[in-house]
């Protein structure tokens, strides 16, 4: 006989019997041991079964929403029911009508999993949850009259908040088989995931490119399928060590031979194929992780290498400890408009460093050096915290602009080459917390002028060719 | 429909709709009308775009510079390229191209143990099932020639670098050397091609163009992107290179490269004739544009706008090039690193300094040609020439931008097309050889904004034949070189032929961070 037909047989009998008022305890009992051999009278070996069990199987997922939601409901249904009690009297029917519905979907699942040939500790755990699930339901059912009429008052609380907590249990093994085992933490915050002892250990250095890049990959993609809960073909791909043991059909990764690599073999199939992997409509890899893969194996498949030729992925590095961050400014873009008009009366350029605000305006003079004045430069005030850079190589400005470079907070290069400034002045520049470049090439400063300059920490890049200031040897002086 | 005056029959009143044709045919005419006027209409707005760009308009200038006609039929949603992506290390770039293949093995590649199998033959083990070049295929042995120069070691890096190279010797500590080029064509118009547009056939734009096109000019009074040809030695294996290589394929051609002359005026015709003063001259342009704007309308054709955009810059460079050409300011320590040579127009010195006035100007990218590398015979003879000419113009040009304060955001990018082979083209004897050309491994090298100095990234095998360690594909470089100039280059992209088109091709490329400061 097949499973559906006892299952429901078995359902329809226990429901009837619900129906009928005429509970006992020896009747909850054998539904429930029915419910607890099933695994054992069929039992997920991992091989497919008939189509049509999956056919019906995968209705599994659209179904199991509906109980989960019911079942919800019975409690709030009776904490509200004490002040309304009409809503006490539908909690009776929700609860005989989630237990309906668990036990269909349970049903389906088994199907499914049968069906399908799926197994592990993942489905075995989603499958346990679910009978226990529904026995609970049936115990909550049978234990009801007795709290409605005040006899036992402390029994059904208990089994509905024990139903309640195997519901979530269930769900969250169910949704670990749909979309992976980190799904929940993998974009929770660093902290909070230390906490919960969250992140699986890859089996390889923290640090290195299989840890960093491919064993996020497989996290991501495949372990859903081929990780501790479900390892179908048994193939796991959770730990470096599994990886390279390999599935049912031999070694899936072959060191230093991509093309002889059935992992990269079956994630470069067309979508369409029926060996292409992930199966069953989930997330492709994208083809930057496809080429991660095939250059990890490429290079060796190595468990300590900490880059791999050809390998590098964008945004990978850490700011270097040598260059200390960059205070960013402020956004402009509302000053947009201002700078446009500025820029039309004053041939002078505000130039965005990048793309994005946080990064400055480069002021940038080169077309109008030769007429470019003190108070062309004073009208860029307002623009002061904005600016990051001041090109005024060959400018017409003097000394009296230093009154306005020093209201320049966030500059951290300015070029002075070429102009008719004497240096005096250069101490008003150590106002500039920031400023790591100076140039002051073909001008007059004398190595007189320039000695405050020397109480600058963050000044690394100093420029004094053709100047008298210029040093005999070499006309930079690096920090580094 | 007006009638042609030699046509005696026809009806005046003639009427597309009443001719006996295919109705499909019909449609597809009247569509074609409707395109027409389409692209007619906006090409006025790319118009007054371009002109909104000629005035420098820093809100319009992303907006303009993709303003030709395909941008607002295809990617109507596109209204700025938002670049650069991520801050730039280098505003700037000069690419010293050294066309030919430069021999790695007798410049910065130092395989000591060469010496000791002087004539011996290259086991096949190491060459594997390369295809080789006709010019090599045919030989019966491939006998190995060890370099004919001493190496020595330089700088705090202790890098070794060849005899030939005195004062590359100098500035190892600032360079980072890149011994494991690789490219995937062994002849040189594919070769060149590709590390200069991505692809080995012509017809892709070129580095300098992205950049133009990306990035747009820092001085409206010199075109962005500027070539120099370094003029050539006969005793020298000259390879041509062509326009083709600063081409800017399908962006609009205000993105080429602008080439200037080595020798008598450095742009033709750029000075006014006699009796032509500047207002007459301005007063010309201003109706030559009127009509050309006209023409946009009317056809709608993206290279009118560059040549509108074009009439104004060479009016503009009327004064900027001489300015910029005039040497006699130069001080007497500028003839001193530069030397003697420098002051002749159109040699590879000449050009260097240029190449350092024009950074001085903001001119975005300059590439200077230098070729004559290819040398498959009298290696001997002809290799100490082009070290002569090249080893301390490269030198005096680093230098240069050190001391006044540019190589902080100048990149400066030293390669050929190809490297060469450490087996014998021809005959080998005890003091002469030749090399082939070689596409699996050649050394380059970068320095300045950007570039980690005093490092050598890679390593190649003991006969500088494969690629050991840390491959940088032709790809990868210029993925990297994009980098430094603050430019993403899965980003910067152009819809042309269905594909969002890039420098690096449709592969995937990876900038080497290794090569990053």
């Amino acid at each position: 006989m097949i499973v559906a037909d006892r299952v429901t047989v078995a359902a329809r009998g226990i429901f009837s019997q619900i129906r009928s008022a005429r509970r006992t305890a020896v009747q909850i009992a054998s539904a429930s041991l029915l419910l607890v051999a099933l695994p054992f009278l069929f039992r997920l070996d991992g091989r497919v079964h008939a189509d049509w069990l999956q056919f019906l199987g995968r209705f599994h997922p659209l179904l199991l929403h509906l109980p989960i939601g019911l079942i919800v409901l019975v409690p709030l249904l009776e904490i509200a029911g004490a002040k309304r009690p009409a809503l006490r009297e539908a909690a009776d029917f929700v609860l005989g009508a989630a237990l309906a519905l668990a036990l269909s979907t349970l049903a389906l699942g088994y199907m499914l999993a049968y069906g399908a040939g799926d197994s592990g500790t993942t489905v075995s755990r989603h499958m346990w949850g679910a009978i226990v699930l529904c026995i609970g339901l049936m115990l909550c059912v049978s234990a009801r009259p007795a709290w409605i009429s005040r006899k036992q008052p402390a029994i059904y609380p208990v089994l509905l908040t024990a139903s309640l907590l195997a519901l979530i249990w269930t769900g969250h093994e169910g949704g670990a088989i749909t979309h992976g085992t980190g799904y929940l933490t993998r974009y929770m915050p660093r902290r909070l995931g230390t906490l919960f002892g969250a992140g699986s250990s890859s089996g390889a250095p923290a640090d290195s490119f299989y840890t960093q890049h491919i064993h996020q990959v497989f996290e991501a993609k495949c372990v859903a399928c081929h990780g501790e809960g479900t390892a179908k073909a048994s193939l796991r791909l959770d730990s470096f060590n599994y990886v390279m043991h390999g599935g049912k059909d031999g070694a899936v990764v072959v060191p230093g031979q991509p093309e002889a690599s059935m992992l990269l073999a079956r994630v470069e199939l067309s979508p369409g194929d029926p060996h292409f992997m992930p199966a069953e409509g989930r997330t492709p890899l994208t083809s930057d992780e496809v080429s991660w893969i095939r250059a990890w194996i490429k290079a060796g498949a190595s468990s300590t290498a900490l880059s791999i030729p050809g390998g590098s992925i964008e945004g990978a590095r850490t700011q270097s400890p040598a260059n200390p961050p960059i205070q960013p400014v402020e956004d402009y873009s509302r000053l947009k408009p201002e700078i446009q008009r500025m820029q039309s009366a004053l041939g002078a350029k505000l130039v965005p460093v990048s793309a994005n605000a946080s990064d400055g305006l480069i002021l940038r003079t080169v077309d109008v050096a030769s007429t470019f004045k003190d108070s062309d430069l004073a009208q860029f005030r307002k623009f002061a915290p904005y600016i990051v850079e001041a090109e005024l190589a060959r400018t017409a400005i003097t000394d009296a602009s230093f009154d306005t470079l020093k209201t320049f907070t966030h500059l951290r290069a300015l070029h002075l080459e070429g102009t008719s400034i004497t240096g005096s002045r250069l101490g008003t520049l150590s106002a500039l917390t920031q400023l790591n470049y100076l140039n002051l090439s073909g001008t007059r400063v004398t190595t007189q002028s320039i000695v405050p300059l020397k109480s600058m920490s963050q000044l690394h890049h100093l420029y004094l060719f053709n100047t008298p200031a210029q040093p005999v040897e070499a006309a930079t002086r690096n920090a580094q | 429909m007006k009638q042609h005056p030699l046509c005696t029959d026809c009806d005046p009143d003639i009427d597309l709709t009443h001719l006996p044709l295919p109705d499909g045919l019909k449609r597809e005419w009247t569509s074609a009308v409707t395109r027409r006027q389409f692209l007619g209409r906006s090409g006025k707005v790319l118009g007054w775009a371009a002109l909104a760009s000629l005035v420098g308009d820093f809100a319009l200038r992303g907006r303009a510079s993709i303003a030709d006609a395909k941008s607002p039929i295809t990617s109507p949603g596109r209204n700025t390229l938002g670049i650069p992506h991520f801050a730039p290390k280098a505003k700037r770039a000069i690419y010293l191209f050294m066309s030919g293949g430069p021999p790695q093995l007798d410049m910065l590649d130092y395989k000591p143990n060469l010496a000791s199998q002087f004539n011996k033959d290259m086991p096949n083990s190491v060459r594997g099932n390369q295809q080789l070049t006709g010019m090599t295929a045919g030989q019966s042995r491939f006998p190995i020639a060890p370099s004919h120069w001493g190496f020595k070691q330089y700088g705090q890096t202790g890098t070794w670098v060849s005899d030939l190279l005195p004062y590359t010797g100098r500035m190892v500590d600032d360079l980072t050397i890149i011994k494991s080029t690789n490219t995937d064509a062994i002849n040189h118009e594919p070769a060149i091609m590709f590390i200069n547009t991505g692809n080995m056939n012509p017809g892709k734009p070129c580095l300098g163009s992205w950049l133009s096109y990306g990035l747009g000019s820092m001085n409206d009074n010199l075109p962005t992107f500027i070539v120099l040809q370094t003029k050539t030695n006969p005793k020298e294996n000259n390879q041509p290179v062509s326009s083709r290589l600063w081409s800017s394929g399908f962006l609009s051609s205000e993105y080429a490269g602008v080439g200037l002359r080595s020798g008598g005026d450095p742009v033709l015709y750029l000075a006014d004739p006699n009796g032509v003063d500047r207002e007459v001259r301005r007063k010309m342009l201003d109706a030559v544009e009127e009509i050309n704007r006209q023409t946009l309308a009317d056809v709608g054709d993206p290279e009118t706008n560059a040549r509108i955009a074009q009439y104004e810059m060479a009016f503009r460079m009327q004064a900027s090039v001489p300015e910029l050409t005039d040497l006699s300011k130069e001080p007497q320590s500028t003839w001193d690193l530069y030397g003697p040579d420098a002051k002749e127009p159109g040699t590879f010195a000449y050009n260097c300094l240029m190449a350092r006035r024009m950074a001085e100007r903001d001119v975005r990218f300059v590439q200077v040609y230098k070729r004559g590398w290819d040398v498959h015979g009298d290696v001997v003879g002809v290799l100490p020439l082009l070290c002569q000419e090249t080893d301390r113009a490269c030198y005096a040009l680093i230098t240069d931008l050190k001391r006044r304060g540019l190589l902080d955001d100048t990149l400066v990018v030293w390669a050929g097309e190809f490297g060469r082979t450490v087996y014998s083209q021809g005959g080998l004897s005890k003091d002469n050889y030749g090399r082939d050309h070689h596409p699996r491994c050649y050394t380059t090298w970068m320095v300045g904004g950007g570039a980690r100095p005093g490092i050598t990234y890679g390593e190649t095998d003991d006969y500088s034949y494969n690629v050991v360690k840390d491959p940088v594909h032709v790809r990868n470089f210029n993925a990297t070189i994009l980098a430094c100039l603050g430019i993403d280059h899965n980003k910067l992209t152009y819809e042309f032929q269905g594909l969002d088109q890039r420098l690096t091709g449709p592969q995937p490329a990876y900038v080497i961070k290794g090569l990053l400061a």
